[in-house]
């Protein structure tokens, strides 16, 4: 098991290797004066899964919301140094950001249903991107039904309004309706929090499946969570990297006491 | 008392007093309560006993007539909703705009604080100003008096109240749900068209509706600009009759039958508006739920 040994730190100097679908190098992130990310440099493998731990305030979902540009709604917010995304800054001012956005999905904390039917929930962004013939839009929204596991619980009931859902079908129907544009990565910030166990082990076995086309970075408080579905872990604490490895690594012999003390339980 | 119980149980000397109070002020808001109630029900009461003698038929369907001509109030029925259908057609659109410009796109700007505060004054102006200011603009430049000023006059009236209730009800939309639109890559324009007003939708309907109701009864405004017209009018362009100017010109009259329609007016006046407050508590509960 010489690549579970293997030292995922990198240096600001490395250069973005071609299995990272995200390479970050010195990125720095401002909430107005107040800096949240300070200088974080890593790799985002394709295909895996990559867990953002730490306690909260430590900046792991203001590093997710920095890859699909969320904090451009928000005046004040300001990101330095470079996330290459397929050979492109996605920090680059004149980035078409509905196109990143589209590129790279995102899914929130609580279940967030439009208020349509499920159907229009998923070729809502769909018809953001693409000119889908009715027979298409159909194929496309059993496609992603399926591999959500939802298809057969909301076959024949896809007119109906998505907020009369559970809140663990809403939150997979809205990853069915992120993946539906066919991004490249997929942001998972926190997906679980809200939902029960039974929802939540629904959802980590989805990302198992998920992973073999996307590229996921997923954002948990949950310690389990994280050693159960991720193949690497990133620890950050006060804003900073600690510690990144894979994810039996980080959780069985860590090499910062930080990291340990934290997912030990001793703070957080 | 049990000699069991412990000296904590022993009687507080300002319990009695503590009593006194709480029967004292419980009372006074059931007196307070009971006197609005009892204002309430005796003018729904009046208005019914009145209203009722004169709802016939023939109020219904003929014009405003000379006394003892056993005329009616359709002229003014028509009047009232072509004025304020008109009324709401020209205050919706910029209502609903300019409450969408305050919420999503102004935010924060000095104009928007500035436009907001100028909104909530007009929300409170006395509405015979508003009058008298369309009297100006559009009655004495043109010589006469018109239904489509009376409408204008209403439309001011009604606009502050849907820019009010649709930029409290876009407030309303979570930002987890703008968030997920633009996640998606939808641009500003779509989530406020498609996600944000769609999910306000039933709160803004209700904005326009409510609206609705307050202007529908208002006379003030029509006095010096659709004046009102004893006789079939349908063209906005000429004096047209409305409840509100029917009931001001026939209570204060000496004849029986001209008095009797004045109660009847404001009968359905007053029936128009409790339907429309209760199509907005009923209609749209349901569908928030």
């Amino acid at each position: 098991m010489s690549e579970a040994l293997q030292d995922l730190s990198l240096s600001s100097q490395s250069p973005a290797s071609p299995e990272a679908a995200l390479a970050v190098r010195e990125l720095d992130f401002y909430y107005g004066e107040k800096q949240a990310l300070k200088s974080i440099t890593m790799d985002f493998r394709k295909q895996n899964v990559t867990a953002m731990i730490g306690p909260s305030g430590c900046g792991k979902s203001t590093l997710l919301r920095i890859f699909n540009r969320m904090y451009d709604l928000y005046p004040g917010q300001k990101a330095t140094g470079t996330v290459l995304f397929d050979g492109a800054d996605i920090l680059d001012p004149g980035l078409d950001l509905n196109m990143l956005r589209s590129r790279i999905g995102m899914v929130f904390q609580k279940p967030t249903p439009f208020p349509m039917s499920i159907y229009d929930n998923i070729a809502f962004g769909v018809r953001l991107h693409e000119k889908l013939s009715r027979s298409e839009m159909d194929a496309r929204v059993e496609d992603v039904l399926t591999r959500v596991a939802l298809w057969k619980e909301v076959r024949d009931r896809l007119k109906e309004p998505a907020g009369g859902m559970s809140g663990g079908q809403q939150q997979r129907l809205c990853i069915a309706r992120s993946i539906a544009t066919k991004p490249e990565v997929l942001l998972l910030d926190e997906p679980t929090s809200a939902l029960d166990p039974i929802s939540t082990a629904r959802i980590e076995e989805l990302l198992d499946e998920l992973k073999q086309d996307f590229t996921i970075a997923i954002v948990t408080h949950n310690m389990q969570q994280a050693a159960r579905c991720a193949d690497q872990v990133a620890f950050f604490y006060l804003g900073s990297l600690i510690e990144m490895d894979s994810a039996d690594r980080m959780f069985t012999n860590p090499r910062q006491k930080q990291t340990q003390d934290y997912i030990t339980g001793r703070f957080g | 008392m049990s000699k069991t119980m412990g000296e904590g149980w022993r009687k507080d000397p300002r319990a009695t007093q503590r009593l006194v109070m709480d029967r004292l002020a419980t009372g006074m808001s059931f007196v307070a309560t009971g006197i609005l109630v009892l204002a309430l029900a005796s003018i729904l009461w009046t208005l019914l006993w009145n209203g009722l003698a004169g709802l016939s038929i023939a109020a219904l369907i003929h014009p405003m007539g000379p006394p003892g001509s056993n005329g009616g109030l359709a002229n003014a029925i028509l009047g009232s909703f072509i004025q304020t259908a008109v009324a709401l057609i020209l205050a919706t659109p910029i209502g609903l705009g300019c409450g969408i410009y305050l919420s999503e796109f102004g935010s924060g700007s000095k104009f928007a604080t500035a436009v907001r505060f100028v909104s909530d004054v007009l929300l409170s102006a006395p509405s015979i100003l508003i009058g008298l200011f369309v009297y100006l603009v559009l009655v004495a430049p043109f010589g006469h008096f018109s239904g489509i000023a009376g409408s204008v006059a209403l439309a001011i009236l009604a606009v502050p109240i849907i820019v009010r209730t649709t930029e409290d009800m876009l407030r309303l939309v979570p930002v987890a749900m703008r968030e997920a639109g633009s996640a998606l890559g939808a641009a500003h324009w779509r989530v406020v068209l498609f996600l944000c007003l769609r999910s306000a939708l039933p709160g803004v309907l209700t904005g326009i509706l409510l609206a609705l109701a307050r202007v529908s009864g208002e006379t003030a405004p029509l006095l010096f600009t659709s004046l009102g017209n004893q006789n079939w009018s349908f063209s906005l362009n000429k004096p047209m009759a409305s409840l509100p100017i029917a009931i001001y010109q026939y209570a204060g009259a000496s004849y029986d039958d001209w008095v009797r329609l004045a109660w009847t007016g404001a009968l359905l006046v007053t029936l128009g508006v409790l339907s429309i407050n209760i199509i907005v508590r009923f209609g749209f509960r349901s569908k928030q739920s």
